[in-house]
């Protein structure tokens, strides 16, 4: 009895963490796109974009190891946005 | 009576002779000044016959000057961010960062930055010991682009905490729905985000450079009678009121020099006119200050300011 309240407990919070993955993933697809435009603008000045004076971002790098490599992750689905969003959403 | 002035204008109208006759007429009335040059090609120690560096240097009693060294600015805050740079991304040593920020002297804005640093240290550091803090401005170009600064950049850093805020709600939100979320591990409060805290200093720096123009100094324009030396004054009045600093006076320097038709535009009429005579036979040593008539602007600046108090 004991085993089979422990796998049901187990198999409980598999399904709840599944959910909690799923009500989340538009939440992580926007902050992703947020941090890619937050390090856009900042660095966007390397690419002809407006961008806030040289120094305020070279200020600011040090501290934005995680934006970078969300947006060089981000610049590889550049070419499809729409295929990466459709993802998120599950539409086939 | 306001903490600092500015003289601003044309290159070669005499801002460098007026800033330190008013300074040596400021502290001969028994104030406590310092006289600082911000333009890259100084000669403010050639006007007072000293030798000047980057510290104040007393030239007579009551009166120190000093010649901002600007490339030096520019050097010590790029060794402060390569050296801060180089800890977060030691792995990417083989980028070769030191010729990055080689170019980075010449990126648009370093100059003007190194500028508004400098006028920071000597506000915070230096004008305690000071009455007055004189400042001889470079030319209208550079001079324009580093008053401007922090009101343009804080626009840009208002926006980019907006943004910011906007991340580290969804990052809260993420974590309080899914706590074994990779978001989770990154920060997701105000207090404990660096990158929101730094944006909040320089934020804070930057309003208070922006205050310091706006309402604790005195910023004059010096002019020479000529129509090209007017129009640059009514575009530095132009720019300024954009940014919300106020003109204090006009300084018309040289009166007499040539017999060409000029006029004072309308626009800068509204503003009180000092007048400072041609003097053919020129100023040779530091004494020769003493022959320009500074009395009636010193009299205006100790009249101006917040409480207009002397």
């Amino acid at each position: 009895m004991n085993v089979f309240l422990r796998k049901l407990r187990s198999a409980w919070r598999i399904v709840a963490q599944v959910h909690r993955e799923r009500a989340v993933g538009m939440l992580e697809f926007e902050l992703k796109e947020l941090e890619n435009i937050f390090t856009l603008l900042l660095l966007g000045g390397f690419v002809g974009m407006p961008s806030p004076p040289a120094p305020i971002a070279i200020e600011l790098l040090p501290l934005l190891e995680r934006e970078i490599a969300v947006m060089l992750s981000r610049s590889d689905l550049a070419q499809d946005p729409i295929g990466a969003l459709m993802g998120v959403l599950e539409v086939d | 009576m306001h903490a600092n002035a500015f003289f601003l204008g044309k290159g070669g109208v005499g801002k460098t002779t007026l800033s330190a006759a008013f300074g040596l007429s400021l502290a001969r009335s028994g104030k406590k000044v310092l006289v600082a040059s911000l333009d890259p090609a100084h000669n403010l120690g050639d006007v007072y016959g000293t030798a000047l560096g980057d510290a104040p240097t007393p030239v007579e009693a009551g009166l120190d000057a000093m010649e901002v060294d600007l490339s030096a600015w520019v050097e010590k805050y790029l060794d402060e961010s390569r050296r801060e740079l180089k800890t977060t991304y030691s792995y990417a040593g083989t980028m070769n960062l030191d010729s990055f920020f080689d170019i980075m002297k010449y990126s648009p804005g370093t100059e003007e930055y190194a500028v508004l640093w400098a006028i920071e240290h000597i506000h915070c550091e230096l004008a305690a010991d000071y009455d007055v803090v004189v400042f001889d401005t470079p030319p209208t170009a550079l001079s324009l682009r580093f008053l401007a600064m922090p009101a343009i950049s804080n626009l840009w850093v208002a926006e980019l905490t907006k943004l910011r805020e906007r991340i580290l709600e969804r990052r809260t939100s993420i974590t309080r729905v899914n706590p074994e979320s990779a978001v989770a591990s990154s920060c997701v409060d105000k207090d404990d985000d660096k990158v929101y805290g730094r944006l909040g200093a320089i934020r804070k720096r930057l309003a208070a450079l922006q205050n310091l123009f706006s309402h604790e100094s005195y910023v004059a324009v010096v002019i020479n009678p000529d129509q090209l030396s007017v129009s640059e004054a009514i575009r530095i009045q132009d720019e300024l009121e954009k940014i919300r600093i106020p003109l204090s006076g006009i300084c018309v320097n040289k009166r007499g020099v040539s017999k060409a038709d000029w006029s004072l535009d309308k626009r800068l009429r509204k503003i009180k006119t000092f007048d400072f005579g041609f003097r053919a036979d020129g100023l040779h040593e530091r004494g020769d200050l003493r022959t320009i008539e500074t009395e009636e602007l010193v009299a205006d600046f100790m009249a101006a300011g917040p409480k207009g108090r002397a």
